[in-house]
């Protein structure tokens, strides 16, 4: 009975990570210029892949296994901000305005 | 009890920085024969003295004094990210967004606080660190209420009280 418990919660964890990355994906071609379309792909990098590692260590239970898989999120989280900034950096040395109050 | 100077700082700091490698290791590999052991420990020192080549000990780089605190900081940083990236989400689905630029004061004292303050605002989805400007940020919110969130300066102060 307590498997099926594990199961339940890796299931709805899962599912909210989906759902992250759905949102994110969405935002990537919504929104309206590079800046923005950073914050997009954030979400996925931190919100999304944070909540399915976590689906995953509760499903396979607390071993070794699951310390490798805390790495992955940890190593994420260093290496995540430096890449959306370096994108943001580029795109406005390059001379890209961002979007201002034109909301549409 | 000694009062603790710069040298036996520098050597405790480069203890954790040797233990924390070796942990690394260990999580990655899983074993515990003798000889792989001690392969281990070779390999860690292989890359201690690569990294003590590269001068990525010093002491601006590896700051013993916020170790103990980062977990309790990474909790923190955890609900931020998750707040926010609920109102980022809101706002992806249903459209409000008004992107726009503020500048945000840092009031970090070395390098690693300053570097920490640009990623954590990076981290949290919603808002982007464009440029570093000795200690103006420029920042990219996706909306009014997330810049304002930032402009509260809490972020800030709880990065700086890191470093006490």
């Amino acid at each position: 009975m307590s498997y099926n418990y594990i199961e339940l919660i890796t299931l709805i964890l899962l599912a909210i990570g989906c759902f992250f990355i759905l949102s994110g994906s969405l935002g990537l071609i919504k929104l309206p210029d590079v800046f923005s379309r950073i914050h997009a792909a954030g979400l996925i990098d931190t919100l999304g892949s944070g909540f399915i590692v976590l689906a995953l260590i509760i499903y396979s239970g607390f071993s070794l296994l699951s310390l490798k898989l805390l790495l992955i999120p940890i190593f994420l989280i260093f290496t995540s901000p430096v890449t959306g900034h370096a994108i943001a950096l580029f795109a406005h040395e390059s001379g890209h305005k961002p979007k201002g109050k034109n909301k549409k | 009890m000694a009062k603790p100077n710069k040298d036996s700082l520098k050597t405790l700091s480069f203890i954790t920085y040797f233990i924390i490698l070796f942990v690394f290791w260990f999580i990655l590999s899983g074993y515990l024969k003798t000889l792989l052991l001690f392969f281990g420990v070779i390999s860690v020192l292989f890359v201690f003295w690569m990294s003590y080549r590269a001068k990525a000990l010093e002491e601006d780089s590896l700051p013993l004094k916020i170790i103990l605190r980062l977990p309790f900081y990474w909790i923190w940083l955890f609900k931020q990210i998750f707040k926010s990236g609920v109102t980022t989400t809101a706002l992806i689905w249903n459209g409000k967004y008004s992107p726009q630029l503020i500048t945000v004061k840092a009031s970090q004292k070395n390098r690693t606080g300053i570097a920490n303050y640009a990623n954590a605002i990076t981290l949290t989805p919603g808002t982007v660190t464009i440029e570093v400007d000795k200690k103006i940020f420029l920042v990219h919110a996706l909306s009014k209420k997330l810049s304002e969130d930032l402009q509260t300066d809490d972020m800030n102060k709880v990065i700086t009280d890191l470093d006490k």
